[in-house]
Formats: structure tokens, C-alpha cells, sequence
């Protein structure tokens, strides 16, 4: 497995370079202009022209390539265009830890909901329960994110003010000591994680609903239930084991998630997370920042995929790599 | 075993239930207490007044500083050599020392004591003028604010190294007329309190006023820091100013916190102890907190809110300030193809002619869109002179009335006839083109439609194409659109020339490629006048041009209006800014800061 997990690793390396690279020259081929934001009236045109001096993007696209891969190399992705010339590292050391607070809250809650619904909804199959739980998950799984977020808002933040419609903290929370910040702060996660959680266990639960069924119609759990063993070691031991193997693979793809934002809930709630970061680079033209999400992002899609399979192969001893 | 069954899940469920309900009523009452930091104590939001914003500063520099957030922070933190007022009653700009005035203004509330300069005098041939600054300013660290810090700081902006974004201010300095500003003649500091400004051409009084009074930094604590490295200095997020508030915090795209200067004495420490600076990026969720009275200040609310706003749980007010955006639909006036191919300019083959551009803005029901959407906060425009500049508006212009009929009829006499399919047309050209605007905007979707609509019911073809902000943006500079919509929000001072000059190479914002050697001349005759006052019939003439040539269909001006939560007071809103007066604003109930 080691054997195979490094080969992986070393084809990894051209991909993401060759990712990078495509995108370093798409980005520079769209239409747009990251000085543009300096051309308007009442501005002189040199600011323009000295602005793109500075981003060193009055030099042929060739020779900016040579130069940004020379940094690369050494590691250092730049300063962003958009955020005041700050190391883009910076930036992304700055949206980063509440991207990944908000995605790992998310996927605990994700997986615990979407697992607890899809075995009740299999065991309990063609019951009222069930189809409820279908429907349910369904209705959840197909609604749009920025609208239920608003929904939420306008429901728990406006109608029935109980929860705060944005931001990570309460105007003054510095003052109410490292546990009631922490509490202010898990406070205001509460309608976000809700809102992502929800929509990502539907689709948990649908996959963990059908594996299930298929499961528990197996030889060996009718084997287990002769053997007098009570329902739930049949249903938790035996059954659910076997049925969370695809579920794996759902954890493995969750893995950039985790680190690439949710932009709608970001956007909407206020957060300084990576999916905002990367947006606003897009739109800004903030080629350093855009590469430099893009690198992490394409790192942790090659990286996802492989801890996925690997995974597969340590749960389910009929695969090997 | 089905019952078995049931009853492990059932109970199953009520822990779950029991465990969510602990987990509500627990976020619950850490919410409550939290948000109120008790319920009878004074809470951090008494004290603390919240501001929401689309997006967060840049740079706390006024010298490279470019976001409105950040302008909105620096003009609180800085000084500034004079202090400047909006006369609503004649919409000229004042300018005011502490012992002097541009001109006298009656009922003027806010007295300059903010201002460093204590008066000026400007020389008979218009090319010197000499501040005398006060003496008692300083520095949030002690230092005195002395003449050289203004020097310093206008190299700063004249460095393009910086690329200062107001470097255009300087252009009337020595020097700037052979391209680089020459600082030993153009300012000078002959001692502490003395400033002199040198132009190289006779300059209007205001106009100097207006270039010279750019934010200045203090010297002493900038000096080390090289050009190339002043974008990335630490110092841009760390600022030292003299102003009523000072920086207390700054989370990067969250939240930038201000704090009472207890030391200024330019006028005096902020009324307020604490301006928290938000942002919030999504519109809805803006609203929704100015409703909760968790925010107080949401800027551009969408009139068909207002009424949402006046049921909110806290009074909420509206306001609003003169009009100095309004929306247009360009039309090419010039063979585009043919000038971007070969340079030579030829009329549009649709909207070449001022007649037919007349025709399409009465073809246009501009009435219904302002009755549809902006209501009382829109007023049809003409021109482009804004009416909140009573001096120089022609109110004698009378916008062209909706006329289906009268179009029809002028097109008719240019040529235009209906084909087989309804559709106008001329030498076998049908009027058929795509109307572009920028995505995002509903007020523009919304009139869009109506344009559609209208064009359709006289026989022209007209799609609709949105296009993302930077793309929009980037085709309009290169001239590749024929007819597209969007806006303008002018500037106080009247210079118009970037968007109507003849000389298309220059004048980068003339997309429509309208040339009129008599609008040129009147825009340059009305610059020579020493006095605004002198130009007005220059610019009256102006604006009747514009309304005869349709070069853009005016469609309207927009009231821009703020959301103001009800415990907010003493505010006084102007043209020139939201926040003009923020530092006297009072929180009710107020803990402003003892005396």
C-alpha cells in the first residue's frame, strides 16, 4: 500500500503544477483587468498604468510565468492585488481557520444526522417514518443554500430573534471572558451550521438509506437474527459496518470542503472564510490569490481522492492497492 | 420483533429530541445573555455605534487608501487642513478655515474647528496661495502637526512609485506641466505654521482650496518607510492620525473598531465611544439587522424595503442625501467597427442621428420606471448636472415626455419604416440590437425590461444581455458595445470632459463617441472662469446641447437612501457624505464620553 500511496503522491506533483499553470494563464486570458478599479473619472490614467507596473503585469505573459514559478518554487505565492498587498499566504492563514472551524462542525454534524436518518429510514423501510424521512431529506437536499440560509435568518434572526443573523462574535464580546467568547462565538455558528448540515445530511442519508437496505436483505444479518442476537448488535454490529463503506467515500470527497469554504453561507452570514476569499479574488482579479486558492484547493481534491481510497482499502479487506 | 424494533428507535428518538432541545434552550440562553452581556447592565452596543459596510477598508491611507469604507475611516482619523460644506441652497462647495470662509453661507451648523488651517491668502495673479496653520494640533503621539508633514505627504502623493490614486490633484502644482511636480518651487514650508502652494497656471480660488486640502500623514512617523515598500507597510493597518477617533481594532474583512481620541482637540474626541465598522456583504441580511436593531446605519436601501423598515421591532429612518447618481442608456453615436478598424469616424448606423436618439428616449417610458421602482427617490434627468447643483442646473429643460407616437413619427422622417415583421427598417436594415448592463443591478433589470417593452411596441428589436461587472466594464472602455446601461455618480466640482470631449483617444469615458467642438469650447470657457458663479451660463448652454443630442438616453437621478436605526441623533446628513457630522452624532441611550 505504501508503494502505491507514494506513486500516487509523485503523480500528484505535475498534475497540480500543470493545474496552476492553466490556470495562471486562463485567468490572464479572461477579460478583465485588476487595475481596472483605478480607471475612472477624476483619476489620472498613470494610476493605471503604475498600478500594473507594481503587479509586474506590464511584462510579457512568458516572462511573468518564468518569474511567478521561480517563486513558487521557493514558496512564496506572492502578495494579493486586492487585499492591501498582503502576502496572500497571510490572507488564506487569516480565512482559513474559520473555514475550517465552520466545515468540521458541519461534517460531524453531516455525517452523525445523515447516518442516525438513513438507518431509521432503512430499518423502519415503507413506514410512515420512512417516507417522511424521504421526503423530508429530499425536500432539504433540493433547496438551495443562500435561500434556506435567508429563511433561517429571516425566521430565528428577524421573526423570532433568538439567534444573531451574522458575523463570529456580539459587538463587545472581548469583555465576556474565554468562555462566554467561545459561547458567543458557538452562538453565532449555530443557524450556519444548521443550515449547512441539514442540506449536506439529507444527501448522507440517502446514501446511507439505500446502502442499508441493501445490507440488511444479506444472508449473514438474517444468519445474525436466527442466532438470537438482539436487534440493535444486528443493526449497529453487523449491518451498519457494511453499509458505511460508500459513506467513506463521501468523507474523502468532503475533504476540500473542508478547507474551500461554503461561499453562499460565508456570503451571507458574514464570515471571513476561504469560499469569500476566493470569490472576491475572482472578481477582483486577483491573480496571486486565485492561484493560490487554486492550489490549495486542487492539493486537497488529489489528496481527498487518495485518502478515500486508502480508507476503502483499510475498512474493506476484499480491496487492495 | 417489529415491536422490539420500534421501541429501540422510539427511545432513540427521545434522547435525540431531549439532547436537541438542551442543546436550543443552552444556545438560547448563552444568546441572551451574551448579546445583552446581562440584562440589566450596560451593554458594549450602548456605548458603541454599528455601521455596516459592503466591503472592508483597504489600506488606512489616505494617500493610497481607494475604498469608500476606507474614506469613511480615514476621514475620522486624519486631520484635515480645511474643512469643507455642501450649500444646499446654491450647491456650491464651500471651503473653511478657522478663521476664514470661501464664502459666506447662512445657517451653516457645523463650524470649522476641525480645520489645522487658521486662515489663507491666494494672490491676485491665482498662482500662490499661502495657508497659515494653527499651532495648538497635534499628533495622536504628541507631535505637533507642522507645514512640512503637508509637504512630505503631497510628495508622497506626486510619487509614482505609490501610484497614488489622487495624484490627479497635484496636476496644477510647478512642474506638473512638464510631467513631474518640482517640490522646491510648487510647496514650500518657510517655518511650522507657513505652507505655500505654487501652480503653474492661474488656478480658481476654489479649485486651490480643493487641491490643496488633501489628507496629510505625519512625517516623522512615515519618513523610514521606502516608496516601494509603502504599499506593504505595516503602518497602513497601524495608522497614526489626529482626528476625533482613533483605530481600537481591526479584523480584517469582519471588523474594524474606532475608539473616542481622548486627546483630539480637531474639533474634539468623538461623542461616541465606540464605531464598529461591519461588514456584511449579503443585502437581506443587512437589512434584517438594522430591523433587529443589531446594526444601525445600512447604506442604499432598495425603496421597496422602506415599508418593511417602518414595522421593524426598533424605529428605523430613512434619509436621504442630494442626487448625484443617475442611470443612462449609451447609445454608439459613431460607427464603432469602423472607428476601432480604421480610426475613421462615421455616424452610427442606428443611433448616428440626434433625431433618432431623441426619438428613443420619448419611445422610452422613464415615468413608469421611476413610478415602479424608485418612487419619490428618483427625479428624471436631462443632463447630466445634477439639480442638487441649483447654480449650474438648467431648470428650464423639461424632460422629454413619453411619446410612443412622436417617436414613431420622428424615426418615420429618418427612414425608418416598419418591414413585413413589425420590425423598423432602413436599407434593409432592421433596428435590431443588444442592450448591455452589468449583473447584479435590479434596478437596472427592472428598467430593462420596460425599455425592452417600450422599443418592441414602436417596431425596434431589442435584447437583453448582462454581463459580469469586469467584463461590462472592460467592453465599454474598448467601445465594443452599441447600446448598454449604466451610471454615473458625479463629482461636486463640474469637469465633464473625460465623458463628452471630441478628442476620443483622450477622453477615455466618451464610450458613446458624441463630438461637439461647441461642447468642448463651453466646457473650456466655463474652466477659465475664476468664479463658478461666472460659468453658469456656459454650462446652462451646456446641458441644453446635451438634452438637444441625446448623445445617452438621461434616464434618471437616483436618491440614494440610508437606513438610520432611531437611537441615533444629531445627525446631519449631506451630500458630500453620510457621516459628514459623525463625530457630533449621540447614541440614546447615550454614554457619551464625560467631559
Amino acid at each position: 500500500m505504501l508503494t502505491y500511496i507514494f506513486k500516487r503522491l509523485l503523480i500528484a506533483v505535475p498534475l497540480i503544477f500543470g493545474v496552476l499553470t492553466l490556470t495562471f494563464f486562463i485567468i490572464r486570458l479572461a477579460p478583465g483587468d485588476p487595475a481596472a478599479f483605478f480607471i475612472q473619472p477624476g483619476v489620472s490614467p498613470n494610476v493605471a498604468m503604475q498600478i500594473r507596473e507594481q503587479y509586474g503585469l506590464n511584462e510579457a505573459l512568458p516572462v511573468q510565468y518564468l518569474k511567478w514559478l521561480m517563486n513558487v518554487l521557493q514558496g512564496d505565492f506572492g502578495r494579493s492585488f486586492s487585499r492591501a498587498q498582503q502576502p496572500v499566504i497571510e490572507v488564506i492563514a487569516g480565512a482559513l481557520p474559520i473555514t475550517v472551524t465552520i466545515a468540521v462542525l458541519t461534517l460531524i454534524a453531516n455525517f452523525v444526522l445523515g447516518i442516525i436518518i438513513g438507518v431509521v429510514s432503512a430499518v423502519r423501510q415503507n413506514t410512515f417514518l420512512d417516507r417522511f424521512m424521504t421526503v423530508g431529506a429530499l425536500f432539504f437536499y433540493s433547496m438551495p443554500e443562500f435561500w434556506f440560509a435567508l429563511m433561517m435568518i429571516i425566521l430565528f434572526a428577524l421573526k423570532i430573534p433568538i439567534f444573531p443573523a451574522s458575523g463570529l462574535n456580539e459587538i463587545g464580546a472581548e469583555g465576556f471572558g474565554p468562555f462566554g467568547f467561545a459561547m458567543d462565538r458557538l452562538w453565532h455558528l449555530v443557524l450556519p451550521v444548521t443550515v449547512l448540515s441539514i442540506n449536506g445530511a439529507a444527501g448522507i442519508a440517502r446514501y446511507v438509506r439505500g446502502s442499508m437496505l441493501e445490507v440488511i436483505r444479506q444472508d449473514y444479518i438474517r444468519t445474525a437474527r436466527a442466532k438470537g442476537l438482539p436487534e440493535r448488535v444486528v443493526i449497529m454490529r453487523h449491518a451498519l459496518r457494511n453499509a458505511l463503506l460508500p459513506v467513506i467515500t463521501l468523507m474523502g470527497s468532503s475533504l476540500p470542503f473542508i478547507f474551500s469554504g461554503a461561499l453562499f453561507i460565508e456570503v451571507i452570514f458574514a464570515f471571513p472564510g476561504m469560499g469569500r476569499v476566493t470569490v472576491e479574488a475572482i472578481f477582483a482579479r486577483d491573480y496571486p490569490l486565485i492561484i493560490a486558492n487554486t492550489f490549495i484547493s486542487g492539493t486537497l481534491i488529489v489528496f481527498g481522492n487518495l485518502l478515500a481510497d486508502v480508507l476503502y482499502a483499510v475498512v474493506d479487506p476484499r480491496i487492495k492497492l | 420483533m417489529n415491536e422490539l424494533r420500534g421501541r429501540l428507535f422510539s427511545e432513540g428518538y427521545r434522547v435525540s429530541v431531549r439532547i436537541l432541545a438542551f442543546c436550543f434552550l443552552l444556545f438560547s440562553v448563552i444568546g441572551c445573555g451574551g448579546r445583552r452581556g446581562g440584562a440589566s447592565g450596560p451593554s458594549a452596543m450602548d456605548s458603541t455605534l454599528v455601521i455596516t459596510s459592503l466591503g472592508d477598508a483597504d489600506y488606512l491611507n489616505p494617500v493610497i487608501g481607494a475604498t469608500v469604507t476606507s474614506s469613511n475611516i480615514f476621514g475620522l482619523i486624519y486631520p484635515s487642513l480645511l474643512q469643507s460644506s455642501f450649500d444646499t441652497s446654491t450647491g456650491l462647495l464651500n471651503y473653511m478655515a478657522l478663521e476664514k470662509q470661501l464664502r459666506e453661507v447662512s445657517g451653516a451648523s457645523k463650524k470649522p474647528e476641525a480645520a489645522l488651517a487658521r486662515s489663507w491668502t491666494f494672490s491676485p495673479d491665482h498662482r500662490t496661495l499661502t495657508y497659515r496653520l494653527r499651532s495648538d494640533a497635534f499628533w495622536d503621539d504628541g507631535m505637533p502637526i507642522v507645514a512640512d508633514d503637508f509637504r512630505f505627504s503631497y510628495m508622497l502623493y506626486a510619487n509614482p512609485v505609490i501610484a497614488s490614486p489622487r495624484q490627479q490633484y497635484l496636476a496644477e502644482l510647478a512642474g506638473a506641466e512638464t510631467g513631474a511636480v518640482d517640490f522646491q518651487r510648487a510647496i514650500t514650508a518657510p517655518n511650522d505654521s507657513t505652507l505655500v502652494f505654487r501652480f503653474h497656471k492661474p488656478v480658481p480660488e476654489y479649485l486651490a482650496l480643493f487641491h490643496t486640502s488633501l489628507t496629510p500623514l505625519p512625517a516623522h512617523f512615515w519618513k523610514d518607510v521606502k516608496p516601494e515598500e509603502f504599499r506593504q507597510s505595516r503602518l497602513n493597518q497601524n495608522p497614526l492620525g489626529a482626528g476625533p477617533y482613533r483605530l481600537k481594532s481591526w479584523k480584517q474583512q469582519q471588523e474594524l473598531v474606532l475608539e473616542s481620541s481622548s486627546r483630539s482637540n480637531l474639533p474634539k474626541p468623538g461623542n461616541i465611544p465606540l464605531i464598529s465598522f461591519r461588514v456584511v456583504p449579503d443585502y437581506t441580511v443587512r437589512l434584517a439587522q438594522l430591523q433587529t436593531g443589531a446594526v444601525d446605519v445600512v447604506e442604499n436601501i432598495k425603496p421597496q424595503d422602506f415599508e418593511g423598515l417602518h414595522r421593524a421591532a426598533v424605529p428605523v429612518e430613512i434619509k436621504t442625501v442630494g442626487l448625484r447618481v443617475y442611470d443612462y442608456i449609451g447609445w454608439s453615436n459613431i460607427d464603432r467597427d469602423l472607428y476601432l478598424k480604421s480610426g475613421r469616424i462615421s455616424p452610427h448606423p442606428l443611433f448616428g442621428s440626434a433625431k433618432v436618439r431623441r426619438a428613443l428616449t420619448m419611445a422610452i417610458d422613464r415615468q413608469s420606471i421611476l413610478d415602479g421602482y424608485l418612487k419619490e427617490y428618483g427625479e428624471l434627468s436631462s443632463s447630466d448636472i445634477s439639480p442638487s447643483l441649483k447654480w449650474a442646473y438648467n431648470s428650464t429643460i423639461v424632460p422629454y415626455a413619453f411619446n410612443a407616437r412622436k417617436a414613431s413619427d420622428m424615426l418615420r422622417e429618418e427612414g425608418w419604416v416598419p418591414g413585413p415583421d413589425g420590425i423598423l427598417q432602413k436599407d434593409g436594415r432592421k433596428f435590431s440590437f443588444s442592450l448591455y448592463t452589468n449583473a447584479g443591478n435590479e434596478r437596472r433589470n427592472y428598467a430593462s425590461v420596460i425599455i425592452q417593452q417600450n422599443l418592441r411596441a414602436i417596431g425596434i428589436l431589442c435584447r437583453l444581455e448582462v454581463q459580469e461587472s469586469n467584463v461590462f466594464f472592460e467592453n465599454l472602455q474598448s467601445r465594443r458595445l452599441d447600446a448598454w446601461m449604466a451610471g454615473w455618480s458625479i463629482g461636486l466640482e463640474i469637469d465633464p470632459m473625460d465623458v463628452w470631449g471630441s478628442d476620443l483617444e483622450k477622453c477615455r469615458f466618451n464610450f458613446t463617441g458624441y463630438r461637439n467642438p461647441r461642447l468642448d469650447r463651453l466646457c473650456m470657457l466655463a474652466k477659465e472662469k475664476m468664479d463658478p458663479l461666472q460659468a453658469r451660463p456656459y454650462w446652462m448652454e451646456y446641458q441644453e446641447l446635451l438634452h438637444r443630442d441625446q448623445p445617452v438616453t438621461f434616464l434618471y437621478w437616483i436618491r440614494e437612501t440610508q437606513g438610520f436605526s432611531g437611537r441615533i441623533q444629531g445627525e446631519e446628513l449631506n451630500i458630500s457624505g453620510v457621516f459628514y457630522n459623525i463625530d457630533d452624532w449621540t447614541l440614546r441611550p447615550s454614554a457619551t464620553l464625560a467631559p
